[in-house]
């Protein structure tokens, strides 16, 4: 390799090292790093704004000196990051080749395999709009060594996007609703729809600022322990070793980028702490709705009873509630606004949208399970002042698959529209059975619905960015959408027989009361 | 048809109803409590919230002022300490 040598005439310190071009100085690899991450330049024929312009860079547009402290503690050079990341592809390769075959995977209880379906539709395609964030950040954000990172990030992001649809891909030959892992952000699932909403505006719309702190900050340090470690070691109970090894391969690269967010609020809780305060409220609220239904079902029902080790409620006091509170008091940020409603909500958000979902299982692409009796025990344990809500809706279930025939899931299934809220396009499952949250709110005379008051403060905060979109129900009543349920779930929602989620053993549970066939029928 | 957001007592989720003009309120509970019977069991005596009101279930959906995708609630009716019911 030639013509990339400096000149000897090059400012090089340090160590001599022998090459055949002679003896080169070369830096200490802390102060070589250092310079490497601070190169950056004075523009002369241009202003700062010119080439940061506030409105892809982001609020509130600092002096250039602001950020000229910008620091996080991983500090991974290039070729550092290479060589890691080589070992971790190998590492996940090798527990693939030993546990990821579809022998292995039979071997799996089918609920928890259920758990995986819902991350593996979930996850893979969000991560591909963060490495769209990232690159917005390793273009746009203000200082060289958050640039710098940020493109690893968005390195880190493209390998969580490639693993899990390569992983997953195997497993379409088991069951073909593995296949939403790619189809599911491409479809009109109700799911999606939500996720979308979501994602779209937190990572592909956001500027660097706003994705640093609701990425970065609320949603990577404050959530993803939930899946990493939380679901992890539910993979690991369970015996799932690629599953659990894919999540922790992927959160060694979440905690590092993830580091990008405090220096990034640190700066702006400064220079403007209101604006901190408000994207943080924003991006927990919205974060905490889609990991109660994402890890709030795997936790509480798709892992086996005897696997559980905490409940979702648990999980969340240990890793969220404490741990980010302590984050938010060391950058001297506020609980987010409606915190006591999450917290209220740890008891019964995930039970009421996991019911909800059992009895329209059809409109998503992974199967449910209803709670059996020892569950239903382990869940009275754990939601002793909520469970209780719960029992009588399950009895009803419990009481329709009695009646019914064994597989026969339309006995045992809604057809009535589901109503969305128009914020978090999430079904309006907050509150209580006996007291449901749901407001409405009218904007230029067109009346919106809200699953919480949560939700409608952020539309009313910002309804010229959130009035356009439309939700399923807008969608069917505009006619754009089938008002009827088998057309919609086949033609909109992406979902065909092969597809549309069941109930995992088909209503055949050995405690139901289902009356004997007569003496000489079919068994 | 008027499209509504409807909640039943006892339920996890809110549904579109499509309300009639012509049918009466206690029609419209009837046919929320027949959407949600999978998870609820239907009560005989009900009453239909809309604003905090209580609306007369012989009215006509038309004469009661519900608004396009408003929220109507559908309770049951509590056993009144007196004797009767509330």
């Amino acid at each position: 390799m030639t013509g990339w040598l400096p000149s000897p005439e090059c400012v090089y310190l340090g160590v001599g090292q022998p090459t055949r071009w002679g003896t080169i100085e070369v830096l200490e690899r802390d102060d070589w790093l250092d310079l490497a991450r601070k190169l950056d330049w004075d523009y002369s024929y241009v202003d700062e704004r010119d080439v940061f312009p506030e409105a892809v860079s982001g609020s509130p547009h600092l002096p250039a000196e602001a950020w000229s402290s910008w620091d996080e503690p991983f500090r991974t050079s290039y070729v550092e990051y290479v060589t890691t990341q080589a070992a971790k592809e190998a590492s996940v390769r090798a527990v693939r080749d030993v546990a990821g075959r579809l022998d292995d995977m039979r071997r799996l209880p089918p609920s928890w395999l259920n758990a995986v379906k819902l991350h593996a539709a979930t996850l893979p395609l969000a991560e591909f709009a963060a490495t769209i964030g990232n690159l917005r950040a390793a273009r746009f954000g203000r200082d060289s060594a958050w640039r710098g990172t940020a493109l690893l990030g968005a390195l880190d992001e493209l390998r969580h996007t490639q693993m899990p649809l390569r992983l997953m891909h195997d497993l379409v030959r088991l069951d073909p609703q593995f296949d939403f892992a790619h189809r599911f952000y491409h479809s009109n699932n109700w799911v999606a729809i939500a996720a979308r909403h979501m994602f779209d505006e937190l990572l592909l719309a956001s500027d660097p600022i706003e994705f640093a702190i609701g990425t970065h900050f609320v949603f990577e340090t404050g959530f993803t322990n939930l899946q990493f470690v939380g679901l992890s070691s539910s993979a690991n109970a369970v015996g799932d070793r690629m599953f659990e090894k894919m999540l922790t391969s992927i959160q060694s690269d979440e905690a590092r980028h993830a580091q990008i967010g405090g220096p990034v609020l640190e700066r702006i809780v400064a220079a403007d702490p209101a604006y901190a305060q408000r994207v943080v409220d924003k991006w927990f609220w919205r974060s905490s709705a889609l990991f109660a239904v994402v890890t709030g079902f795997a936790m509480d029902y798709l892992t086996p009873v005897e696997h559980r080790t905490q409940s979702y409620k648990e999980f969340v006091e240990e890793w969220v509630l404490d741990q980010f509170d302590k984050s938010l008091a060391r950058y001297g940020l506020a609980r987010p606004r409606h915190w006591e409603a999450f917290v209220a909500s740890l008891d019964h958000y995930h039970h009421q949208v996991y019911a909800s979902a059992y009895t329209y299982r059809m409109s998503v692409w992974f199967d449910l399970v209803v709670p059996g009796p020892e569950d239903r025990a382990w869940l009275r344990r754990k939601y002793p002042g909520s469970w209780g809500d719960f029992e009588p809706v399950w009895g009803r279930i419990d009481e329709a698959w009695s009646r019914a025939d064994i597989g026969n899931e339309l006995a045992v299934h809604g057809t009535a529209i589901i109503g969305f809220c128009r914020l978090c396009q999430l079904v309006l499952c907050r509150g209580t059975p006996s007291r449901n949250e749901a407001c409405t709110h009218v904007h230029e005379g067109q009346r919106f619905i809200f699953c919480s008051e949560a939700c409608r403060d952020l539309f009313v905060a910002e309804p010229e960015r959130y009035a356009g979109h439309r939700d399923v129900v807008g969608r069917v009543l505009a006619g754009e959408a089938p008002g009827n349920l088998a057309a919609m779930l086949r033609e909109y929602f992406g979902l065909g027989a092969a597809i549309w989620g069941r109930d995992v053993h088909a209503g055949d549970y050995p405690f139901l009361d289902r009356p004997s066939p007569p003496r000489g029928g079919t068994p | 048809m008027i499209p509504l957001y409807g909640f039943l007592e006892g339920d996890t989720l809110g549904l579109l109803l499509l309300a009639d003009e012509t049918e009466t309120v206690a029609s419209l509970a009837a046919k929320l409590q027949q959407s949600s019977r999978l998870r609820v069991a239907p009560r005989d005596e009900v009453l239909v919230v809309h604003r905090g009101l209580i609306l007369d279930p012989s009215r006509l959906v038309g004469e009661s002022k519900l608004e396009p995708l408003e929220r109507i609630d559908v309770i049951a009716v509590r056993p009144d300490p007196a004797g009767g019911a509330a």
